[in-house]
Protein backbone atom coordinates (compact mmCIF):
# COMPACT_ATOMS: atom_id res chain seq x y z
CA UNK A 1 0.00 0.00 0.00
CA UNK A 2 2.80 2.40 1.00
CA UNK A 3 4.65 1.48 -2.18
CA UNK A 4 1.57 2.21 -4.26
CA UNK A 5 1.06 5.57 -2.61
CA UNK A 6 4.71 6.38 -3.18
CA UNK A 7 4.38 5.60 -6.90
CA UNK A 8 1.28 7.81 -7.16
CA UNK A 9 2.95 10.64 -5.22
CA UNK A 10 6.18 10.47 -7.22
CA UNK A 11 4.32 10.35 -10.49
CA UNK A 12 2.10 13.28 -9.50
CA UNK A 13 5.12 15.29 -8.33
CA UNK A 14 7.11 14.72 -11.53
CA UNK A 15 4.06 15.62 -13.61
CA UNK A 16 3.45 18.88 -11.73
CA UNK A 17 7.13 19.81 -12.07
CA UNK A 18 7.25 19.08 -15.80
CA UNK A 19 3.95 20.85 -16.54
CA UNK A 20 4.96 23.96 -14.62
CA UNK A 21 8.46 23.95 -16.11
CA UNK A 22 7.08 24.02 -19.63
CA UNK A 23 4.28 26.50 -18.90
CA UNK A 24 4.60 28.80 -15.88
CA UNK A 25 1.64 28.58 -13.43
CA UNK A 26 0.76 32.24 -14.10
CA UNK A 27 0.67 31.64 -17.87
CA UNK A 28 -1.37 28.49 -17.33
CA UNK A 29 -3.82 30.44 -15.17
CA UNK A 30 -4.08 33.15 -17.81
CA UNK A 31 -4.80 30.52 -20.47
CA UNK A 32 -7.60 29.00 -18.35
CA UNK A 33 -9.08 32.44 -17.63
CA UNK A 34 -9.07 33.54 -21.28
CA UNK A 35 -10.24 30.23 -22.72
CA UNK A 36 -13.12 29.89 -20.27
CA UNK A 37 -14.16 33.52 -20.72
CA UNK A 38 -14.33 33.35 -24.51
CA UNK A 39 -15.93 29.90 -24.67
CA UNK A 40 -18.64 30.91 -22.17
CA UNK A 41 -19.19 34.19 -23.99
CA UNK A 42 -19.48 32.36 -27.32
CA UNK A 43 -22.28 30.12 -26.05
CA UNK A 44 -23.91 33.03 -24.23
CA UNK A 45 -24.05 34.92 -27.56
CA UNK A 46 -25.25 31.84 -29.43
CA UNK A 47 -28.11 31.25 -26.99
CA UNK A 48 -29.04 34.95 -27.11
CA UNK A 49 -28.97 34.94 -30.92
CA UNK A 50 -30.97 31.75 -31.41
CA UNK A 51 -33.57 32.88 -28.87
CA UNK A 52 -34.95 29.44 -27.98
CA UNK A 53 -37.50 30.13 -25.19
CA UNK A 54 -36.58 26.87 -23.38
CA UNK A 55 -32.88 27.70 -23.26
CA UNK A 56 -31.97 30.99 -21.62
CA UNK A 57 -28.41 32.36 -21.74
CA UNK A 58 -28.25 31.58 -17.98
CA UNK A 59 -29.08 27.94 -18.70
CA UNK A 60 -26.21 27.76 -21.18
CA UNK A 61 -23.77 29.51 -18.85
CA UNK A 62 -24.40 27.04 -16.00
CA UNK A 63 -23.91 24.17 -18.45
CA UNK A 64 -20.64 25.63 -19.63
CA UNK A 65 -19.39 26.10 -16.08
CA UNK A 66 -19.55 22.31 -15.70
CA UNK A 67 -18.26 21.75 -19.24
CA UNK A 68 -15.08 23.64 -18.26
CA UNK A 69 -14.17 20.65 -16.05
CA UNK A 70 -14.49 18.37 -19.04
CA UNK A 71 -12.32 20.62 -21.20
CA UNK A 72 -9.63 20.60 -18.50
CA UNK A 73 -9.83 17.31 -16.64
CA UNK A 74 -11.30 14.86 -19.14
CA UNK A 75 -9.25 16.27 -22.03
CA UNK A 76 -5.92 16.22 -20.25
CA UNK A 77 -6.46 12.89 -18.46
CA UNK A 78 -7.32 11.30 -21.81
CA UNK A 79 -4.26 12.83 -23.40
CA UNK A 80 -1.71 11.65 -20.79
CA UNK A 81 -0.74 8.50 -22.67
CA UNK A 82 -0.47 10.42 -25.95
CA UNK A 83 1.71 13.09 -24.38
CA UNK A 84 4.06 10.47 -22.90
CA UNK A 85 4.25 8.74 -26.27
CA UNK A 86 4.88 12.02 -28.07
CA UNK A 87 7.73 13.02 -25.76
CA UNK A 88 9.26 9.55 -25.82
CA UNK A 89 8.77 8.85 -22.11
CA UNK A 90 6.19 6.07 -22.44
CA UNK A 91 8.87 3.45 -23.16
CA UNK A 92 10.82 4.06 -19.92
CA UNK A 93 7.52 4.14 -17.98
CA UNK A 94 6.52 0.79 -19.48
CA UNK A 95 9.95 -0.62 -18.67
CA UNK A 96 9.72 0.33 -15.00
CA UNK A 97 8.50 -2.30 -12.52
CA UNK A 98 5.65 -0.06 -11.29
CA UNK A 99 2.09 -0.69 -12.43
CA UNK A 100 1.15 1.57 -15.30
CA UNK A 101 -2.24 2.35 -13.77
CA UNK A 102 -0.73 3.87 -10.61
CA UNK A 103 1.74 5.98 -12.57
CA UNK A 104 -1.03 7.34 -14.78
CA UNK A 105 -3.35 7.80 -11.81
CA UNK A 106 -0.66 9.98 -10.20
CA UNK A 107 -0.37 11.97 -13.40
CA UNK A 108 -4.13 12.47 -13.52
CA UNK A 109 -3.96 14.43 -10.25
CA UNK A 110 -2.69 17.39 -12.25
CA UNK A 111 -5.74 17.13 -14.51
CA UNK A 112 -8.00 16.98 -11.46
CA UNK A 113 -6.42 20.07 -9.90
CA UNK A 114 -6.67 21.93 -13.22
CA UNK A 115 -10.36 21.01 -13.28
CA UNK A 116 -10.87 22.56 -9.83
CA UNK A 117 -9.17 25.78 -10.92
CA UNK A 118 -11.07 25.87 -14.19
CA UNK A 119 -14.50 25.38 -12.66
CA UNK A 120 -13.74 27.99 -9.96
CA UNK A 121 -12.83 30.53 -12.64
CA UNK A 122 -15.99 29.68 -14.60
CA UNK A 123 -18.18 30.03 -11.51
CA UNK A 124 -16.64 33.46 -10.91
CA UNK A 125 -17.45 34.51 -14.49
CA UNK A 126 -20.96 33.10 -14.23
CA UNK A 127 -21.68 35.12 -11.10
CA UNK A 128 -19.89 38.39 -11.86
CA UNK A 129 -19.84 38.69 -15.67
CA UNK A 130 -22.82 36.75 -16.95
CA UNK A 131 -25.21 37.65 -14.13
CA UNK A 132 -26.22 34.15 -13.05
CA UNK A 133 -28.21 34.46 -9.84
CA UNK A 134 -26.54 32.46 -7.06
CA UNK A 135 -28.50 34.15 -4.25
CA UNK A 136 -30.58 31.06 -3.51
CA UNK A 137 -27.97 28.52 -4.65
CA UNK A 138 -26.84 25.62 -2.50
CA UNK A 139 -23.14 26.54 -2.46
CA UNK A 140 -22.07 23.48 -0.45
CA UNK A 141 -23.78 21.20 -2.97
CA UNK A 142 -22.13 23.03 -5.89
CA UNK A 143 -18.72 22.54 -4.26
CA UNK A 144 -19.40 18.82 -3.75
CA UNK A 145 -20.61 18.43 -7.34
CA UNK A 146 -17.43 20.10 -8.63
CA UNK A 147 -15.23 17.72 -6.62
CA UNK A 148 -17.16 14.63 -7.72
CA UNK A 149 -17.26 15.81 -11.34
CA UNK A 150 -13.48 16.30 -11.45
CA UNK A 151 -12.89 12.83 -9.96
CA UNK A 152 -15.45 11.08 -12.19
CA UNK A 153 -14.19 12.74 -15.35
CA UNK A 154 -10.59 11.90 -14.42
CA UNK A 155 -11.69 8.25 -14.10
CA UNK A 156 -13.33 8.42 -17.50
CA UNK A 157 -10.29 10.18 -18.98
CA UNK A 158 -7.96 7.46 -17.69
CA UNK A 159 -10.17 4.75 -19.18
CA UNK A 160 -10.22 6.42 -22.59
CA UNK A 161 -6.54 7.40 -22.34
CA UNK A 162 -5.60 3.79 -21.59
CA UNK A 163 -6.84 2.89 -25.08
CA UNK A 164 -4.63 5.71 -26.35
CA UNK A 165 -1.59 3.62 -25.41
CA UNK A 166 -2.46 1.30 -28.25
CA UNK A 167 -3.07 4.12 -30.73
CA UNK A 168 -0.52 6.29 -32.46
CA UNK A 169 -1.96 9.32 -30.67
CA UNK A 170 -4.67 9.93 -28.10
CA UNK A 171 -5.26 13.52 -29.29
CA UNK A 172 -8.27 12.50 -31.38
CA UNK A 173 -9.92 10.73 -28.44
CA UNK A 174 -9.06 13.66 -26.14
CA UNK A 175 -10.61 16.17 -28.53
CA UNK A 176 -13.68 14.05 -29.11
CA UNK A 177 -14.46 13.27 -25.48
CA UNK A 178 -13.27 16.61 -24.11
CA UNK A 179 -15.73 18.51 -26.29
CA UNK A 180 -18.57 16.08 -27.03
CA UNK A 181 -20.24 17.18 -23.80
CA UNK A 182 -21.11 20.44 -25.56
CA UNK A 183 -23.50 18.46 -27.74
CA UNK A 184 -24.71 15.40 -25.86
CA UNK A 185 -24.56 16.14 -22.11
CA UNK A 186 -27.22 18.81 -21.74
CA UNK A 187 -24.66 21.60 -21.50
CA UNK A 188 -26.28 23.88 -24.08
CA UNK A 189 -29.76 22.40 -24.47
CA UNK A 190 -31.81 19.61 -22.87
CA UNK A 191 -30.72 16.05 -23.65
CA UNK A 192 -34.31 15.37 -24.81
CA UNK A 193 -33.60 17.39 -27.98
CA UNK A 194 -31.22 14.67 -29.18
CA UNK A 195 -32.24 11.63 -31.22
CA UNK A 196 -32.84 8.52 -29.06
CA UNK A 197 -29.67 6.73 -30.13
CA UNK A 198 -27.56 9.72 -29.12
CA UNK A 199 -29.30 10.02 -25.74
CA UNK A 200 -28.00 6.53 -24.91
CA UNK A 201 -24.46 7.90 -25.09
CA UNK A 202 -25.48 10.94 -23.04
CA UNK A 203 -26.46 8.77 -20.10
CA UNK A 204 -23.12 6.98 -20.19
CA UNK A 205 -21.31 10.26 -19.58
CA UNK A 206 -20.74 11.48 -15.98
CA UNK A 207 -20.95 15.06 -17.27
CA UNK A 208 -24.67 14.69 -18.06
CA UNK A 209 -25.43 14.02 -14.38
CA UNK A 210 -23.04 16.74 -13.23
CA UNK A 211 -24.86 19.34 -15.37
CA UNK A 212 -28.26 18.19 -14.11
CA UNK A 213 -27.15 18.30 -10.46
CA UNK A 214 -25.49 21.71 -10.85
CA UNK A 215 -28.64 23.24 -12.32
CA UNK A 216 -30.61 21.89 -9.33
CA UNK A 217 -28.01 23.23 -6.88
CA UNK A 218 -28.02 26.69 -8.49
CA UNK A 219 -31.81 26.62 -8.18
CA UNK A 220 -31.40 26.04 -4.44
CA UNK A 221 -32.32 22.34 -4.18
CA UNK A 222 -31.18 20.39 -1.14
CA UNK A 223 -28.44 17.79 -1.57
CA UNK A 224 -30.93 14.97 -1.06
CA UNK A 225 -32.88 16.17 -4.11
CA UNK A 226 -29.87 15.60 -6.35
CA UNK A 227 -28.68 12.39 -4.72
CA UNK A 228 -29.62 10.26 -7.73
CA UNK A 229 -27.60 12.07 -10.41
CA UNK A 230 -24.65 12.39 -8.03
CA UNK A 231 -24.71 8.68 -7.18
CA UNK A 232 -24.96 7.66 -10.83
CA UNK A 233 -22.12 10.04 -11.75
CA UNK A 234 -19.86 8.70 -8.99
CA UNK A 235 -20.72 5.12 -9.92
CA UNK A 236 -19.90 5.80 -13.58
CA UNK A 237 -16.59 7.39 -12.53
CA UNK A 238 -15.75 4.27 -10.48
CA UNK A 239 -16.69 1.96 -13.37
CA UNK A 240 -14.49 3.92 -15.78
CA UNK A 241 -11.61 3.87 -13.29
CA UNK A 242 -11.94 0.10 -12.90
CA UNK A 243 -12.01 -0.27 -16.69
CA UNK A 244 -8.83 1.81 -16.83
CA UNK A 245 -7.16 -0.58 -14.36
CA UNK A 246 -7.90 -3.58 -16.57
CA UNK A 247 -7.06 -1.90 -19.90
CA UNK A 248 -3.75 -0.54 -18.59
CA UNK A 249 -2.95 -4.02 -17.23
CA UNK A 250 -3.85 -5.61 -20.56
CA UNK A 251 -1.60 -3.40 -22.64
CA UNK A 252 1.16 -3.61 -20.04
CA UNK A 253 1.08 -7.39 -20.34
CA UNK A 254 1.11 -7.38 -24.14
CA UNK A 255 3.89 -4.83 -24.19
CA UNK A 256 6.11 -6.85 -21.86
CA UNK A 257 5.36 -10.25 -23.39
CA UNK A 258 6.16 -9.04 -26.90
CA UNK A 259 8.93 -6.68 -25.84
CA UNK A 260 7.26 -4.15 -28.11
CA UNK A 261 7.03 -1.43 -25.42
CA UNK A 262 4.92 1.42 -26.85
CA UNK A 263 4.82 0.08 -30.44
CA UNK A 264 1.72 -2.02 -31.07
CA UNK B 1 10.70 36.44 -52.21
CA UNK B 2 12.24 32.99 -52.40
CA UNK B 3 9.84 30.86 -54.44
CA UNK B 4 11.96 27.77 -53.86
CA UNK B 5 11.73 28.15 -50.08
CA UNK B 6 7.95 28.69 -50.30
CA UNK B 7 7.60 25.62 -52.50
CA UNK B 8 9.84 23.55 -50.18
CA UNK B 9 7.82 24.64 -47.13
CA UNK B 10 4.61 23.67 -48.93
CA UNK B 11 6.03 20.30 -49.97
CA UNK B 12 7.41 19.52 -46.52
CA UNK B 13 4.07 20.26 -44.89
CA UNK B 14 2.30 18.09 -47.47
CA UNK B 15 4.67 15.17 -46.84
CA UNK B 16 4.16 15.51 -43.08
CA UNK B 17 0.39 15.55 -43.57
CA UNK B 18 0.35 12.42 -45.72
CA UNK B 19 2.67 10.65 -43.28
CA UNK B 20 0.02 11.07 -40.58
CA UNK B 21 -3.25 12.43 -42.01
CA UNK B 22 -5.22 11.70 -38.83
CA UNK B 23 -4.09 15.08 -37.49
CA UNK B 24 -6.86 16.71 -39.49
CA UNK B 25 -9.44 15.09 -37.18
CA UNK B 26 -8.80 17.05 -33.93
CA UNK B 27 -9.40 20.35 -35.73
CA UNK B 28 -12.65 19.00 -37.22
CA UNK B 29 -14.29 17.90 -33.99
CA UNK B 30 -14.88 21.17 -32.15
CA UNK B 31 -16.25 23.18 -35.16
CA UNK B 32 -18.55 20.34 -36.15
CA UNK B 33 -19.89 20.07 -32.60
CA UNK B 34 -20.50 23.82 -32.46
CA UNK B 35 -22.50 23.68 -35.71
CA UNK B 36 -24.59 20.87 -34.31
CA UNK B 37 -25.15 22.78 -31.06
CA UNK B 38 -26.52 25.69 -33.07
CA UNK B 39 -28.78 23.40 -35.10
CA UNK B 40 -30.19 21.66 -32.00
CA UNK B 41 -30.53 24.95 -30.11
CA UNK B 42 -32.50 26.42 -33.00
CA UNK B 43 -34.61 23.35 -33.62
CA UNK B 44 -35.78 22.87 -30.04
CA UNK B 45 -35.71 19.10 -30.57
CA UNK B 46 -37.72 19.06 -33.81
CA UNK B 47 -36.38 18.75 -37.33
CA UNK B 48 -35.56 22.02 -39.05
CA UNK B 49 -34.42 23.09 -42.49
CA UNK B 50 -33.61 26.31 -44.24
CA UNK B 51 -31.34 29.27 -43.60
CA UNK B 52 -30.60 28.50 -39.93
CA UNK B 53 -29.18 25.09 -40.78
CA UNK B 54 -27.26 26.52 -43.72
CA UNK B 55 -25.89 29.32 -41.56
CA UNK B 56 -24.84 26.83 -38.84
CA UNK B 57 -23.10 24.56 -41.32
CA UNK B 58 -21.39 27.44 -43.12
CA UNK B 59 -20.28 28.83 -39.76
CA UNK B 60 -18.98 25.40 -38.77
CA UNK B 61 -17.00 25.23 -42.00
CA UNK B 62 -15.36 28.57 -41.27
CA UNK B 63 -14.61 27.52 -37.69
CA UNK B 64 -13.10 24.33 -39.08
CA UNK B 65 -10.83 26.35 -41.35
CA UNK B 66 -9.77 28.53 -38.42
CA UNK B 67 -9.14 25.54 -36.14
CA UNK B 68 -6.95 24.03 -38.82
CA UNK B 69 -5.10 27.28 -39.45
CA UNK B 70 -4.52 27.81 -35.72
CA UNK B 71 -3.40 24.23 -35.17
CA UNK B 72 -0.99 24.42 -38.11
CA UNK B 73 0.47 27.74 -37.05
CA UNK B 74 0.97 26.66 -33.44
CA UNK B 75 2.58 23.36 -34.37
CA UNK B 76 4.57 24.70 -37.31
CA UNK B 77 7.56 25.85 -35.28
CA UNK B 78 6.89 23.67 -32.22
CA UNK B 79 7.35 20.51 -34.28
CA UNK B 80 10.62 21.90 -35.62
CA UNK B 81 11.77 22.30 -32.03
CA UNK B 82 10.70 18.76 -31.10
CA UNK B 83 12.22 17.26 -34.25
CA UNK B 84 15.44 19.25 -33.84
CA UNK B 85 15.08 20.95 -37.24
CA UNK B 86 14.62 24.51 -35.97
CA UNK B 87 18.32 25.34 -35.52
CA UNK B 88 19.41 24.05 -38.96
CA UNK B 89 16.53 26.03 -40.48
CA UNK B 90 17.72 29.17 -38.70
CA UNK B 91 21.27 28.54 -39.86
CA UNK B 92 20.25 28.22 -43.50
CA UNK B 93 20.46 31.14 -45.90
CA UNK B 94 16.69 31.30 -46.34
CA UNK B 95 14.42 33.51 -44.31
CA UNK B 96 12.09 31.42 -42.14
CA UNK B 97 9.08 33.52 -43.15
CA UNK B 98 9.20 32.00 -46.68
CA UNK B 99 9.16 28.49 -45.25
CA UNK B 100 6.23 29.48 -43.01
CA UNK B 101 4.37 31.00 -46.00
CA UNK B 102 4.78 27.71 -47.88
CA UNK B 103 3.44 25.80 -44.89
CA UNK B 104 0.53 28.24 -44.56
CA UNK B 105 -0.41 27.68 -48.21
CA UNK B 106 -0.64 23.95 -47.55
CA UNK B 107 -2.72 24.68 -44.45
CA UNK B 108 -5.03 26.76 -46.65
CA UNK B 109 -5.59 23.77 -48.88
CA UNK B 110 -6.25 21.46 -45.94
CA UNK B 111 -8.45 24.12 -44.31
CA UNK B 112 -10.68 24.06 -47.38
CA UNK B 113 -10.81 20.27 -47.17
CA UNK B 114 -11.66 20.66 -43.48
CA UNK B 115 -14.60 22.92 -44.34
CA UNK B 116 -15.90 20.53 -46.99
CA UNK B 117 -15.66 17.62 -44.55
CA UNK B 118 -17.80 19.57 -42.05
CA UNK B 119 -20.34 20.26 -44.84
CA UNK B 120 -20.33 16.60 -45.88
CA UNK B 121 -20.78 15.23 -42.34
CA UNK B 122 -23.64 17.67 -41.71
CA UNK B 123 -25.28 16.55 -44.95
CA UNK B 124 -24.89 12.83 -44.27
CA UNK B 125 -25.87 12.88 -40.59
CA UNK B 126 -28.52 15.55 -40.51
CA UNK B 127 -29.44 16.20 -44.15
CA UNK B 128 -28.40 19.81 -43.71
CA UNK B 129 -28.99 20.49 -47.41
CA UNK B 130 -26.16 22.77 -48.47
CA UNK B 131 -27.96 24.53 -51.33
CA UNK B 132 -25.84 27.60 -51.84
CA UNK B 133 -27.13 30.45 -53.95
CA UNK B 134 -24.07 30.88 -56.18
CA UNK B 135 -21.69 27.86 -56.05
CA UNK B 136 -18.80 29.46 -57.98
CA UNK B 137 -18.91 32.66 -55.95
CA UNK B 138 -19.26 30.55 -52.81
CA UNK B 139 -16.10 28.60 -53.61
CA UNK B 140 -14.15 31.79 -54.35
CA UNK B 141 -15.42 33.40 -51.15
CA UNK B 142 -14.48 30.29 -49.19
CA UNK B 143 -10.98 30.35 -50.69
CA UNK B 144 -10.62 34.04 -49.88
CA UNK B 145 -11.81 33.50 -46.29
CA UNK B 146 -9.37 30.63 -45.88
CA UNK B 147 -6.48 32.73 -47.18
CA UNK B 148 -7.46 35.48 -44.74
CA UNK B 149 -7.50 32.97 -41.86
CA UNK B 150 -4.10 31.71 -42.98
CA UNK B 151 -2.76 35.28 -42.94
CA UNK B 152 -3.80 35.55 -39.28
CA UNK B 153 -2.27 32.12 -38.65
CA UNK B 154 0.96 33.22 -40.32
CA UNK B 155 1.27 36.22 -38.02
CA UNK B 156 0.63 34.00 -35.01
CA UNK B 157 3.20 31.41 -36.10
CA UNK B 158 5.89 34.10 -36.32
CA UNK B 159 5.18 35.01 -32.69
CA UNK B 160 5.33 31.34 -31.67
CA UNK B 161 9.00 31.31 -32.70
CA UNK B 162 9.64 33.20 -29.47
CA UNK B 163 8.00 30.66 -27.19
CA UNK B 164 7.85 26.93 -26.61
CA UNK B 165 4.35 27.34 -25.20
CA UNK B 166 2.75 27.69 -28.63
CA UNK B 167 0.44 24.72 -28.18
CA UNK B 168 -0.89 26.01 -24.85
CA UNK B 169 -1.26 29.61 -25.95
CA UNK B 170 -2.98 28.67 -29.21
CA UNK B 171 -5.96 27.26 -27.28
CA UNK B 172 -6.63 30.82 -26.05
CA UNK B 173 -6.95 32.06 -29.62
CA UNK B 174 -9.56 29.56 -30.79
CA UNK B 175 -12.75 31.08 -29.37
CA UNK B 176 -11.98 34.79 -29.90
CA UNK B 177 -12.06 34.24 -33.68
CA UNK B 178 -15.19 32.10 -33.29
CA UNK B 179 -16.79 35.06 -31.49
CA UNK B 180 -15.40 37.95 -33.50
CA UNK B 181 -15.50 36.59 -37.07
CA UNK B 182 -19.30 36.48 -37.11
CA UNK B 183 -19.17 32.89 -38.41
CA UNK B 184 -22.03 31.62 -36.24
CA UNK B 185 -23.24 34.71 -34.42
CA UNK B 186 -23.51 38.03 -36.34
CA UNK B 187 -21.12 40.70 -35.13
CA UNK B 188 -24.09 43.01 -34.56
CA UNK B 189 -24.66 40.86 -31.43
CA UNK B 190 -21.28 41.91 -30.04
CA UNK B 191 -20.94 44.91 -27.73
CA UNK B 192 -20.14 48.16 -29.55
CA UNK B 193 -16.58 48.32 -28.17
CA UNK B 194 -15.77 44.89 -29.60
CA UNK B 195 -17.07 45.51 -33.11
CA UNK B 196 -14.11 47.62 -34.35
CA UNK B 197 -11.74 44.80 -33.32
CA UNK B 198 -13.95 42.38 -35.20
CA UNK B 199 -13.92 44.59 -38.32
CA UNK B 200 -10.12 44.79 -38.16
CA UNK B 201 -9.91 41.04 -38.74
CA UNK B 202 -9.68 39.99 -42.39
CA UNK B 203 -11.69 36.75 -41.81
CA UNK B 204 -14.74 38.75 -40.63
CA UNK B 205 -15.07 40.20 -44.14
CA UNK B 206 -14.38 36.82 -45.72
CA UNK B 207 -17.17 35.26 -43.64
CA UNK B 208 -19.57 37.98 -44.78
CA UNK B 209 -18.66 37.31 -48.42
CA UNK B 210 -19.38 33.61 -47.88
CA UNK B 211 -22.81 34.46 -46.49
CA UNK B 212 -23.51 36.74 -49.47
CA UNK B 213 -22.71 33.96 -51.91
CA UNK B 214 -24.63 31.27 -50.03
CA UNK B 215 -27.68 32.79 -48.35
CA UNK B 216 -30.54 34.06 -50.45
CA UNK B 217 -31.59 37.61 -49.63
CA UNK B 218 -28.65 38.16 -47.25
CA UNK B 219 -28.43 41.85 -46.36
CA UNK B 220 -24.74 42.03 -45.47
CA UNK B 221 -22.86 42.69 -42.26
CA UNK B 222 -23.71 46.19 -41.00
CA UNK B 223 -25.14 46.93 -44.46
CA UNK B 224 -21.80 46.40 -46.29
CA UNK B 225 -21.80 45.27 -49.94
CA UNK B 226 -20.07 42.18 -51.34
CA UNK B 227 -17.50 44.36 -53.13
CA UNK B 228 -16.62 46.05 -49.83
CA UNK B 229 -16.24 42.60 -48.23
CA UNK B 230 -13.83 41.44 -50.93
CA UNK B 231 -11.77 44.64 -50.90
CA UNK B 232 -11.52 44.75 -47.11
CA UNK B 233 -10.71 41.04 -46.82
CA UNK B 234 -7.92 41.25 -49.41
CA UNK B 235 -6.52 44.52 -48.01
CA UNK B 236 -6.51 43.32 -44.41
CA UNK B 237 -4.99 39.96 -45.40
CA UNK B 238 -2.14 41.83 -47.09
CA UNK B 239 -1.68 43.91 -43.92
CA UNK B 240 -1.52 40.70 -41.83
CA UNK B 241 0.99 39.07 -44.19
CA UNK B 242 3.15 42.20 -44.27
CA UNK B 243 3.01 42.43 -40.46
CA UNK B 244 4.04 38.78 -40.23
CA UNK B 245 6.98 39.51 -42.52
CA UNK B 246 8.15 42.48 -40.43
CA UNK B 247 7.66 40.66 -37.11
CA UNK B 248 9.53 37.64 -38.44
CA UNK B 249 12.50 39.76 -39.52
CA UNK B 250 12.72 41.10 -35.97
CA UNK B 251 12.19 37.73 -34.30
CA UNK B 252 14.69 35.94 -36.52
CA UNK B 253 17.32 38.59 -35.88
CA UNK B 254 16.68 38.53 -32.14
CA UNK B 255 16.94 34.75 -31.95
CA UNK B 256 20.18 34.74 -33.94
CA UNK B 257 21.78 37.55 -31.90
CA UNK B 258 20.72 36.06 -28.55
CA UNK B 259 21.62 32.52 -29.62
CA UNK B 260 18.45 31.24 -28.03
CA UNK B 261 17.01 29.13 -30.80
CA UNK B 262 15.80 26.34 -28.56
CA UNK B 263 16.00 27.88 -25.09
CA UNK B 264 13.80 30.72 -23.89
Amino acid sequence: MTGTLRIIATSAKSDFISKFTIVHPATRMLVIMCTNLFSMYFFFLLASYVGNPDVSPEYVIIGNVVQSVSTSTLYSATNISGTEKHTGTLEPILSSPSRLFFIFFGKSLFSISTGFVSVSVSLFYAAFLFGVDFSSANIGAIALICVLTCLSLAGMGLAIGSIGIYLRTSAILANLFGYIGLLICGVNFPVSYLPGWLQTFSYGMPLTYAVEATRSAVGGSALTMMAEPLLVMTLLGAIYLTAAWFIFGFFEKISRNRGSLDSF
Amino acid sequence: MSARAVSAGFKQQAVQFFADPQWIIPSLISPFLLSMVMIFLSSGGTSIEGPVVLQAVLGGGVLGMWANSLFSSSTSVSFDRINGTFEPMLGSGTRIIYVLIGRSLWSTLIGLLNAFIVFAIAEVMFGAGLNVQNPLLFFLALLMAMLSLSSVGLLISTLFVLTRKGGTISSVLEYPIYVMSGALVPISMLPAWMQPASLALAPTWGVDAIKYSALEGYGGMLGMSLITDVLMCVALSIVFIFSAYVVMLYVERKVLIDGTATRY
